[in-house]
């Protein structure tokens, strides 16, 4: 690797080139080799323009969509959050269910842009938040059907009133955040990587519930929250109060203050929601 | 449990309608929250309540467009 810091090997649009050019002539190729009955439809001059002319409208199309994607998802960014590797990942699951013994939050930085979550534990990503709200559907889904209450739409209901809290999340610490006027570099996809992390601590939880039934769901899900509470706060503290209050010491002054609150009621919110989202399917 | 993204966009819609009928001159400048009438501290804290009578003026605002186009749709005139 030349540069140790580059995220991934872009390797995108040579394959691209290649597979697209390629895709024509074996579009043509195909039908062609195949049973006698297919052969006679596409053997028709018209048939075989008409795939051709198809395929073509099909490579104008995908090339619409890359030139305009960058517009509403912003995909360069979102591949920063994704850049991850197995080490981070464990350390960073360690750090959700354990984080009383880390000392050092801070995200490191390269020139002004945050460091890849491959280089730095402290850094969020949206890869665990993404697998971990997946596996949560999966789970709910089988504790429904230990408990004969399964129905597959209710995995789609289950889905979409998570991901309901969430943006609901995600809109109410953005208001609060503009109410207080925090200067603040927490972007909107920071803090739907933050806040995804508490389904780590659900997973856990409704598993120990379905092998040792309410005993251990309670344990497991009290000691989950506990550990987002303190991860959110001492993760949060240093993003939304000010440099002064990070360094531990406490600044009085009524500015400094609300926002402590602030960062208060975001970490309080979290066990809420965990305890809101699993309560009903650990009988 | 049905909470679900569809109920989410209703309230949300709800919400930014029952921001948008706060009448500027009948009702908040009686309790005090009219726009004319905080814009103080040029400093460096706006304060929270500045920061909300903002918030309210500007959906107000963008609401006022989009009340015009829909009433100008359904041929009523009202302001």
């Amino acid at each position: 690797m030349a540069d140790p810091h580059q995220l991934f090997d872009d390797t995108s649009s040579a394959q691209h080139r290649g597979y697209g050019a390629q895709r024509a002539p074996g579009g043509l190729g195909y039908p062609s080799s195949s049973a006698s009955p297919q052969a006679s439809f596409m053997a028709d001059p018209v048939s075989s323009m008409a795939v051709a002319y198809g395929s073509t409208l099909a490579a104008q199309g995908k090339e619409l969509v890359d030139k305009n994607i960058d517009r509403f998802i912003p995909v360069t960014k979102l591949k920063y959050y994704f850049a991850v590797d197995t080490v981070y990942v464990g350390k960073k699951l360690g750090l959700l269910v354990f984080p009383y013994l880390h000392q050092d939050w801070e995200v490191q930085y390269q020139q002004d842009t945050p460091v890849a979550p491959r280089f730095d534990v402290n850094a969020p990503d949206l890869y665990i938040p993404a697998m971990a709200f997946i596996t949560y559907i999966l789970v709910a889904g089988l504790a429904l059907g230990t408990q004969d209450r399964f129905s597959p739409d209710l995995l789609g209901l289950q889905a979409s009133s998570a991901l309901a809290w969430l943006t609901l999340e995600v809109l109410a610490i953005l208001l609060s955040l503009y109410l207080v006027t925090v200067n603040t570099d927490l972007t909107t996809i920071d803090l739907v990587a933050f806040l995804g992390y508490k389904y780590v601590g659900m997973i856990g939880g409704v598993l120990m519930g379905l092998l040792f039934g309410k005993t251990g769901y309670y344990l497991v899900l009290g000691w989950c929250c506990v550990s987002i509470f303190v991860f959110m706060i001492r993760t949060l503290r240093l993003k939304i109060l000010a440099e002064a209050a990070a360094e531990g010491v406490p600044v009085r002054g009524a500015r400094n203050q609300l926002r402590m609150y602030l960062t208060m009621a975001v970490a309080a919110a979290q066990p809420l929601l965990m305890y809101w989202l699993t309560f009903h399917l650990v009988r | 449990m049905a909470f679900t993204l569809y109920s989410l966009l209703q309230a949300a819609l709800l919400c930014v309608n029952a921001i948008g009928l706060l009448h500027e001159e009948r009702f908040l400048k009686n309790i005090g929250w009219g726009t004319d009438q905080g814009i103080g501290g040029f400093g460096e804290e706006p304060g929270v309540k500045s920061q909300l009578m903002n918030l309210i003026r500007s959906v107000r605002t963008v609401m006022r467009v989009l009340y015009g186009l829909v009433m100008k749709k359904s041929n009523i005139y009202i302001l």
